[in-house]
């Protein structure tokens, strides 16, 4: 079947134009370190070898189980609509990916570390010590896991929604088996977004320094950013640290393009969710609601051990810090501005991405696997480029170009925040903006609509929702963000993660444990209010 | 574009306040580049900045890295134009690296004052305050306190130990280094001996000492002052180091004036004053650790005396640089098994 | 052969909800067709029918049994819907298919029956063709197709024409015809346009107020 092409100039140009500026500036980086690195050098040793050996492996199974999870999870909240706290628990689940990885970690080892509820109970039930230990592999997977398996079911709860509810009558009428009900209805709604999500978590858990560090347990599990750490601290051979960097770069980047560069497909859409949770049969509803609880409890566990641990805080002296309000501050304002960019650069790329990817714009142009590529790698930045390189890449362009050092330093933040927030963003947004368009383009372009028309009468009410949590995805993310900013310190500035490992190097685990309730309950309110400043009074958090 | 960038000017106007006002005032300005924790409001830095700029007619800065090497890269990184007039908070196990650099100038202090457990006559690195690596534990949950590296390897298989990566962390790499001097030869099948009772390496001090304090290891790489902390800070008594028949690791921290300095008078103003009274007297209970000098004051109540000097372990740089990367992977290798 | 028997239906207790009554009979070999704007209890009656909603009283009677409380899948009924009929990622033989064998393995009989009802349908030879690529004519053939291989009893079409031309409309309605009367079962037609109704319809109702009511 031919289609006649479809193709709107204009909303290429600012996706275009946004890519083009993070792979500038990504070269850029690059240059300046490799203008100061006095050439590559790089021993492809057996160390080198294993680490990127062990990466790889753990990369994938954190990808797998965190998918398994979060599918098992979107699937059974999708369809128990009417389930308890639902909107609140997604906000949760939504909380884990955005916190600082330490607040994540003591969250977890409170529940399932040696001295853990979780062990406490096991102890109390059956006398026993558990066997179990959160050191080592299953740390590193269990951490992954709690991380990521939230982004997925966030993202996959809404494309189940979007199954148009003939699909559904039609899967029951049939009397189709659950399994097949899940493998011809639910799973082709949620196939297209799986693989940008595997692809971003992949990078993630590629990428991941402190969780594998602190919960790894051995230096038998290492990453490259370690090795690219100890080649800038220790022995602050840039030529090391740039090669060690472009490995990493090459491996995802191959990544990038065997999954990037792949054509949409489906385009069923559909606005509010008709569910036919009472058709499901009691097995089934059953198992959906046992696997809600069981995630709601592993989920919220860490939370609150946070919480509790956050509670003993002298609160009255800690807020009165000037300190304290001076990162608060800094963290609210960098965190408003880096979302700002990210839902515009966001918004823009998915509009420009769908271009080439749907077979009846401009998939069949010549370029246009490259511009998809290119729009793939821009996207995926921060993921593949280590924090340490970031910046100091920017620390070197900062010389080079003068100004005052401060202004760089919140450039640099806020361009960390953005990248971070960016892969994110876009692994939402395309998809619904791919189906906004295979769903309306013929109606669009028969009845002339201008672009603004368009926007207001079909992307903006189909993408607002998406909108809204990438909004608060964003901000949560440079809320919780260590930032690049070690190189550029100052005696003032400091943000509220910053803040806390301060404290916490100085022995103030108290007044850490308080910052940290703060930035959980910032995140938390965010992820409930943002989004309904979004999708009007209609519902909370999806 | 305008309400971005008046945001942005905004967050940035709040970081530039001290900049701005050092300006301002006309006076003499001298840039001390540090690590963080000697910079935050309750590290040394308010009471160094206060007692100093009562004597010397000048606006002391702090700007803070995230580590001392940190500091010493920047500079590197800025070379010439640094404006760094000092680099405060380098140990001596990168001391080394840092004379290497050749970015560094004569200090011209009287180190005779000096109380360090080690003969000191560096013309270029002045020391301003040490310590000594040891494990603290809670004496409340570990019954058997081990007196040596050999006796903490036997202890029972659940008694476990946190120690930092020695390359991403300092104290991390000072381990490696304190068991290569008691053990030399044998170093290796110490840390074999040691890798059971490890549970886990983390990135930095701050990530081990926040697990010790939740209760997930009975001890912790730390410092023999870190239970001065806790009983002085928090009237917290539970807290000890064990101390080893081997002798601890001994990690001297100094400073240094930057050769290319605008202000090299009140630089080696200041690092005379880094050995008076007025300095020493605020290291012990903001930075933890034990002051250069003996001052008149003495040490503060609960705070322990430092280990004996026949204990002190410490390792010529030289000597660290050229050996790191091998011990390093001899511990890597050890604990990997 | 179908029978509503005051089956009484509402969304919610709520006093503004609307609630719903029907009565009505279907004779064997015969469509009734539905007529009614938008929002009047059209797809509510169908999903009465088909088991996706339950009534608060009254029976739903096939072949002389009570189907009332029995799930979508366990009643003898087959649905066109306006479009969505398919499972875009299956193949047109394999959305056939599987309306044959939804709950086992397929064999090489349901194979042969599913391509012949295909090429009853004038599609011989799109057997491999994905669904997401067909027209909206083929795709309605295809789900035709299907309902003729599975001889369902009862057939319910809900617009199955709207988002048809007319040279479309023309060709299949001999074919929806034969999907009913060809074994003796019975159709239920809802749609908002008078001309499909006259085109498929033996009789036509209308749906006011609720209720059922005869016209012409």
């Amino acid at each position: 079947m031919t289609v006649r092409p479809i193709r709107i100039h204009a909303s290429v140009l600012p996706g275009i134009a946004v890519a083009a500026m993070l792979l500038l500036l990504a070269a850029a980086l690059l240059a300046e370190l490799a203008v100061r690195a006095t050439g590559l050098t790089l021993a492809f040793d057996r160390e080198l070898a294993r680490i990127v050996a062990f990466t790889t492996m753990q990369a994938a199974l954190s990808t797998v189980l965190s998918l398994v999870v979060g599918i098992a999870l979107a699937w059974s909240l999708a369809h128990q609509q009417r389930f308890p706290g639902r909107g609140l628990l997604i906000a949760m689940f939504s909380a884990a990916l955005v916190l600082p990885t330490l607040i994540v970690v003591l969250g977890l080892v409170s529940v399932l570390g040696r001295s853990g509820w979780a062990g406490d109970l096991y102890n109390a039930v059956t006398g026993r010590s558990p066997g179990f230990s959160i050191y080592g592999l299953s740390g590193i997977l269990i951490a992954h896991t709690y991380l990521n398996a939230s982004f997925v079911v966030r993202t996959l709860v809404n494309r189940l929604e979007a199954v148009p509810p003939e699909n559904r009558k039609l899967a029951h009428g049939l009397g189709l088996s659950a399994w097949r009900r899940f493998r011809l209805v639910d799973w082709p709604a949620c196939a297209p977004s799986v693989r940008g999500l595997a692809v971003t978590i992949f990078l993630l858990c590629f990428t991941s320094f402190a969780i594998v560090l602190v919960l790894g347990g051995s230096p038998r599990y290492n990453t490259l950013e370690v090795a690219i750490y100890e080649a800038v601290r220790f022995e602050f051979d840039l030529g090391r640290a740039l090669a060690l960097a472009l490995v990493q770069l090459a491996v995802c980047a191959a990544l990038v393009a065997f999954v990037g560069g792949l054509r949409a497909t489906g385009r069923s859409i559909h606005g509010a969710a008709t569910m036919f949770a009472h058709l499901q049969g009691p097995a089934v509803n059953r198992l959906q609601r046992t696997i809600i609880i069981a995630a709601a409890i592993a989920f919220a566990l860490p939370l609150i051990a946070t919480l509790i641990d956050g509670s003993r805080a002298e609160f009255s002296r800690l807020l009165a810090e000037p300190v304290f309000a001076r990162a608060a501050l800094t963290s609210v304002l960098i965190a408003i501005v880096s979302a700002a960019i990210v839902v515009t650069g966001s918004v823009a790329m998915a509009l420009t991405r769908r271009q080439f990817t749907l077979a009846n714009r401009w998939a069949d142009a010549r370029g246009s696997p490259l511009a998809a590529l290119a729009m793939s790698y821009s996207a995926s930045l921060y993921l593949v480029f280590p924090a340490l390189v970031l910046g100091l890449g920017f620390f070197l362009l900062a010389r080079r170009l003068g100004g005052p050092a401060d202004l760089w330093a919140v450039a640099a933040l806020i361009t960390a925040n953005v990248t971070l927030a960016l892969p994110f963003a876009v692994a939402v947004l395309v998809p619904t903006a791919e189906r906004a368009a295979a769903r309306y383009d013929r109606l669009a372009v028969s009845l002339g609509l201008a672009w603004s028309t368009r926007w207001r009468a079909i992307e903006w009410p189909l993408m607002r929702a998406d909108i809204g949590y990438v909004a608060a995805l964003a901000l949560c993310l440079s809320l919780g963000d260590l930032g690049v900013i070690a190189l550029f310190g100052t005696q003032d500035f400091t943000t509220l993660p910053w803040l806390m490992y301060q404290k916490i190097g100085a022995y103030r685990t108290a007044d850490a444990a308080g910052v940290a309730l703060i930035l959980l309950s910032l995140v938390l309110a965010t992820f409930i209010f943002v989004p309904r400043l979004f999708s009007g009074a209609r519902h909370a958090a999806p | 574009m305008t309400w971005l960038h008046k945001t942005l000017l905004a967050a940035a106007f709040a970081t530039t306040t001290t900049m701005a006002a050092t300006a301002e005032g006309g006076k003499r300005e001298l840039i001390i580049y540090t690590y963080d924790a000697f910079a935050a409001d309750w590290g040394p830095a308010p009471g160094v900045k206060a007692e100093f700029e009562k004597v010397c007619d000048c606006e002391l800065t702090f700007v803070t890295a995230d580590s001392s090497i940190g500091a010493l890269r920047k500079v590197q990184l800025e070379g010439e134009a640094t404006p760094a007039d000092i680099v405060l908070g380098l140990d001596t196990n990168i001391a080394e690296v840092a004379r290497a650099t050749g970015l560094f100038a004569e200090h011209g202090a009287d180190l005779s004052a000096l109380s360090v457990p080690i003969e000191w006559n560096d013309e270029v690195f002045a020391p301003f305050d040490y310590s000594y690596l040891a494990f603290v534990y809670n004496t409340e949950k570990l019954e058997t306190v081990p007196g040596s590296f050999e006796e903490l390897a036997a202890l029972p298989e659940d008694v476990k130990i946190i120690i930092q990566d020695p390359r991403s962390s300092t104290p991390g790499l000072g381990l490696v280094l304190w068991v290569k001097q008691a053990y030399g030869e044998r170093a290796g099948e110490i840390w074999r001996a040691l890798a059971p009772r490890v549970l886990t390496v983390t990135k930095s001090w701050s990530d081990a000492y926040g697990l010790f304090l939740k209760g997930e290891a009975e001890l912790v790489l730390s410092y023999t002052t870190s239970p001065a902390y806790h009983r002085i800070a928090e009237s917290d008594q539970r807290f000890a180091a064990a101390m080893f028949a081997e002798g601890h690791h001994l990690q001297v921290e100094v400073a240094a004036i930057v050769k290319s300095t605008d202000q090299p008078e009140l630089a080696r103003q200041f690092m005379a004053f880094m050995l008076t009274d007025a300095f020493q007297d605020i290291i012990p209970t903001t930075n933890w650790t034990y002051p250069a000098i003996e001052t008149a004051n003495g040490l503060p109540e609960g705070f322990d005396p430092p280990v004996a000097a026949d204990k002190a372990l410490i390792m010529d740089g030289a000597d660290v640089e050229a050996n790191r990367k091998a011990w390093i992977e001899e511990w890597r290798a050890a604990l990997s098994q | 052969m179908l029978r509503l028997e005051d089956v009484r239906f509402a969304y919610s207790h709520a006093a503004d909800a609307p609630r719903f009554r029907f009565d009505m009979g279907v004779e064997p070999g015969t469509i009734a067709g539905v007529i009614g704007a938008s929002g009047t209890g059209k797809s509510t009656l169908l999903d009465l029918i088909a088991g996706f909603q339950t009534p608060q009283a009254g029976r739903v009677v096939i072949d002389g049994e009570q189907v009332t409380g029995l799930p979508p899948a366990q009643r003898p009924v087959s649905i066109l819907f306006q479009n969505h009929n398919l499972f875009e990622h299956l193949s047109a033989l394999e959305n056939v298919v599987l309306g044959l064998a939804p709950r086992r393995r397929p064999t090489a009989a349901d194979k042969e029956t599913a391509a012949a009802a295909l090429a009853r349908v004038g599609l011989a030879g799109f057997e491999d063709h994905p669904a997401l690529n067909l027209s909206g004519g083929q795709a309605q053939r295809v789900a035709l197709a299907r309902t003729l291989a599975r001889r369902s009893r009862v057939l319910l079409l809900d617009e199955p024409f709207s988002a048809l031309d007319e040279d479309n409309r023309a060709d299949l309605t001999p074919l929806v015809r034969a999907a009913v009367t060809e074994h003796g079962g019975a159709g239920v037609l809802v749609t908002h346009d008078l001309n499909d109704c006259e085109r498929l319809a033996d009789r036509i109702l209308e749906i006011r107020d609720g209720q059922l009511h005869e016209v012409g």
